[in-house]
């Protein structure tokens, strides 16, 4: 058995430093025991020659390679800024004290390991221990930012500083979902998905260093076009119009989506990946809210009909841009609240980080859509016939709703009383499992990284999902409620990867459309088995 | 004399490390929140599943409700009986639970020994006999002393030797995280060599005390039973007491700060609140960040730079 990589064999040069082997992960159950012997596709060596490449079987970057000493001391110049300023309030105020907390008082215990599902999904590869990517920047934090560091590095453990070391490090940021499963277990408190976040934040802000997908396509995308989708608001408003006319053809009545409406009770801020890629979830807010009464719009300016935040995953300043946006956006339209819609990071960004950014006028309430949803479900606000949903249902948990907000009963308040078959996961609540397109992940595909994804961060949720359901015959069509658009996409990817729906009947949707499904005098069903 | 000087040398080394510790959380600029759930202070109903205030429809506009008692049920026996680790790492709270309860019952040892160096400063006596609580003093002393020192030292061993067979910790494991177990045995076995063989009754170490107190004088009688080994355990307590918050090992105190202002920080912003000051405050920090797209240039600040307008496209 070769021995196991300690945080210091970073910095050492070679092709890889792990590699994902079939027989290593946990094995599927039947009908999928022909995916055990799935593997990542080799990269191209051509396709990767001039990028870094060197960490594992896949890349989420592609951080181009120096092209000579001087660029590769360069960048690591640069590094070593960015360390700095990780521990300045001037540049850090936001997190610098829970960063330093995390980085003083691990007690190194590996209690954090057990927690990750990427770390148990990889067949325990070393390098996707909670703990490897923190010890390697705790080691470099108190090599380079305390004081006496080099002097003390032998003793308190030592790390070279080089290319490698940096190229993989960046690299490594994103084999993390950011879930923060190991830091509720951690018996001390230390944060490792806040060290990872600060890594990525680190190479953002001080590098330019992000996965293009969450930063070029999408916080900077966001911002000069209105939404990461790329759609104009020109764009976003026609295809609302379509989905309007399909809605009111479902529902047998006019549906409306309002835009722009001054003095709404409520701004609906959707995820604009739903509009393009799940339009029925668009569809059945409207129905719903328009059912209950509630006054509400829809904003068609630009960033005020996207909800999404990719900021929250990896860079400070952009996230305050986009929430300063969504809030200004808000107060304009003179709303009393601002309502985030089934989108986990949105949720996250808006209601909860975004709470230290935003002051005075900018501070619009915000609530989550899932709370709403529960109130009107439970005063009755809706004539439901729960036996509309007489299939398997079960629910997963979108970290950032769950875990790291704690929203956890309101979505179960509504299933218990509209999906007569409902089951949990095990573990659920905020002990579950992240979908694997956590932090970006989802929307993550370039080179093999979304098969990497698939394999290894989502397997853990294909099998809690295959638990869940493992007593229902094939011909019963099952549901996986999934109230967040990353994790939709997540899930979307593990059953059409795995061919989940044909060997198992495995559909997924969102909560609203569950709801609307149950409601009576509906023309036609919301949910069409094998028509998503 | 020279021993005593040690001692309070270290005490002094030992709360002003507490004391600049504390007082830099204290001064740390207000962060971006982000809890964990469960947030234990929240009312029972809620704690028990992980919920949060903001399950609530309008929930600024409702009275938040804390529960002291919640997060007092949840601490003590995390504190005392270390409830995380045995929950997520049995094999581990094996050696670790005891090696900590050994050193809390070897600080209440140290509280009793000086309960009973007051008393013997006041003129009365600490031994069977001496009245209900001289004798409680007297006997409480000897039994959280012994176990103490039993249990502190077969759970140091069992650290130190998880640590060195363990890959996953050994490979990890810095030589300064050995020098520390070992510190923590050395002090350990010589205390328990000098209890087995010289000091029974902790005579010898309440008078140590007692020295402390009266700056250099002894009890009757007392002085002589520390000896060299007695002399030896109070200089490494001593030396401990000075280095432990000095290291990550003040995750013994520090946990405070790692639930209480992070973990379980969940204090919504109002207008107009002391809270927005701050964090209007830190909204003027001017940051130095390179990269292209965040547009800094050392004069503009958080607060400018958030408004939306992007540099790259």
């Amino acid at each position: 058995m070769p021995e196991a990589l300690k945080p210091s064999d970073i910095s050492k040069p070679s092709k890889r430093l792990a590699h994902i082997r079939p027989e290593e992960l946990p094995p599927l159950p039947p009908p999928y025991e022909d995916f055990n012997n799935k593997t990542i596709a080799e990269l191209k060596e051509e396709k990767v020659a001039k990028v870094e490449a060197s960490l594992d079987d896949t890349i989420a970057i592609g951080i181009p390679k120096p092209k000579n000493k001087e660029e590769e001391e360069s960048y690591i110049r640069a590094f070593l800024s960015g360390l700095q300023k990780l521990f300045q309030k001037e540049n850090n105020w936001g997190f610098l004290q829970p960063l330093l907390l995390s980085m003083d008082h691990c007690a190194k215990c590996q209690t954090c390991s057990e927690s990750c599902p990427v770390f148990e999904s990889s067949g325990r590869k070393e390098i996707y221990r909670p703990n490897f990517r923190s010890e390697v920047l705790r080691r470099l934090y108190r090599k380079y930012v305390k004081p006496f560091g080099k002097l003390s590095a032998k003793l308190t453990g030592d790390i070279d500083l080089n290319w490698t070391t940096i190229s993989r490090l960046a690299e490594l940021a994103y084999r993390c979902t950011l879930c923060r499963r190991c830091a509720s277990v951690c018996p001390v408190g230390v944060d490792n998905g806040l060290i990872t976040h600060e890594i990525r934040k680190l190479f953002s802000q001080e590098l330019g260093i992000a996965p293009k997908e969450i930063h070029d396509k999408g916080t900077v995308q966001q911002l000069k076009v209105g939404s990461s989708t790329g759609m104009n608001p020109v764009a976003v408003k026609d295809s609302v119009e379509f989905i309007e006319e399909e809605m009111t053809e479902l529902a047998g009545f006019k549906v409306e989506i309002p835009w722009d409406k001054e003095g709404a009770e409520v701004l609906l801020l959707h995820n604009a990946g739903e509009v393009l890629a799940w339009p029925e979830n668009v569809g059945a807010f409207a129905i719903i809210l328009q059912a209950a009464g509630i006054s509400w719009t829809l904003s068609s300016e630009s960033v005020g009909y996207d909800g999404v935040n990719y900021g929250v995953w990896y860079d400070d300043v952009q996230l305050a841009r986009v929430a300063v946006k969504h809030a200004e956006i808000a107060k304009k339209l003179k709303v009393k609240k601002i309502l985030i819609g089934e989108c986990g990071h949105a949720h996250k960004a808006l209601t909860i980080i975004a709470d230290r950014v935003l002051t005075g006028d900018l501070n619009v309430p915000r609530e989550s859509a899932v709370v709403l949803m529960d109130d009107i479900v439970q005063r009755g606000k809706l004539k439901l016939d729960p036996s509309r949903n007489n299939f398997p249902v079960t629910l997963h948990d979108p970290c950032n709703l769950v875990r790291l907000m704690g929203i956890v009963e309101p979505q179960r308040r509504i299933l218990r009383k509209i999906a007569p078959k409902f089951r949990e996961m095990t573990p659920h609540g905020v002990e579950n499992y992240c979908c694997g397109g956590g932090s970006g992940f989802a929307i993550m595909s370039s080179f093999n990284f979304a098969e990497w994804r698939t394999l290894v961060s989502s397997r853990k949720k294909f099998l809690q999902i295959l638990e869940a359901f493992k007593e229902e015959p094939l011909a019963v069509p099952k549901y996986v409620c999934a109230p967040c658009s990353n994790c939709k996409g997540a899930i979307r990817d593990i059953l059409d990867y795995y061919q989940a729906r044909e060997r198992s009947n495995l559909h997924y949707g969102g909560l609203v459309e569950l709801i609307v499904n149950a409601m009576e005098g509906m023309k036609k069903p919301m949910i069409k088995f094998g028509e998503e | 004399m020279g021993l005593q000087i040690i001692s309070y040398l270290c005490l002094i080394v030992f709360l002003s490390a507490v004391g600049l510790r504390i007082r830099k959380q204290w001064k740390m600029p207000v962060h971006f929140r982000w809890e964990l759930y469960p947030v234990q202070h929240e009312p029972r109903e809620k704690a028990s599943y992980g919920g949060s205030y903001m399950e609530e429809v309008n929930w600024w506009e409702k009275k938040r409700r804390k529960s002291l008692i919640n997060e007092i049920k949840y601490m003590v026996p995390e504190i005392l009986l270390l409830r995380g680790l045995r929950e997520e790492n049995r094999s581990l709270w094996n050696v670790s639970f005891p090696f900590h309860f050994g050193l809390y019952l070897l600080f209440a040892t140290l509280f009793l020994l000086f309960l009973g160096a007051i008393i013997l400063v006041s003129g009365g006596k600490v031994s069977p006999g001496a009245g209900a609580f001289s004798s409680l003093v007297h006997y409480l002393t000897i039994v959280t002393g012994f176990l103490g020192l039993i249990l502190g030292t077969l759970g140091v061993i069992g650290l130190i030797h998880r640590r060195l067979k363990d890959p996953n910790l050994k490979n990890y494991s810095s030589p300064l995280d050995f020098v520390n177990l070992f510190l923590f045995l050395l002090f350990l076995g010589v205390s328990l060599t000098a209890w087995l063989f010289f000091d029974h009754s902790f005579e010898g170490a309440r008078g140590y005390i007692y020295s402390l107190i009266t700056f250099g004088s002894w009890p009757e009688g007392a002085g002589g039973k520390i000896g060299v080994l007695g002399g030896f355990a109070a200089f490494l307590a001593s030396l401990l007491f000075a280095y432990i918050p000095l290291t990550h090992m003040s995750h013994m105190f520090m946990k405070y700060f790692m639930y209480h202002s992070i973990r379980w920080e969940d204090t919504p912003n109002v207008k107009g609140s002391r809270l927005e000051a701050e964090i209007l405050n830190n909204l003027g920090f001017k940051p130095t960040w390179v990269a292209p797209h965040i547009g800094a240039d050392g004069k503009k600040t958080w607060a400018d730079l958030a408004a939306p307008k992007p540099k790259e496209g």
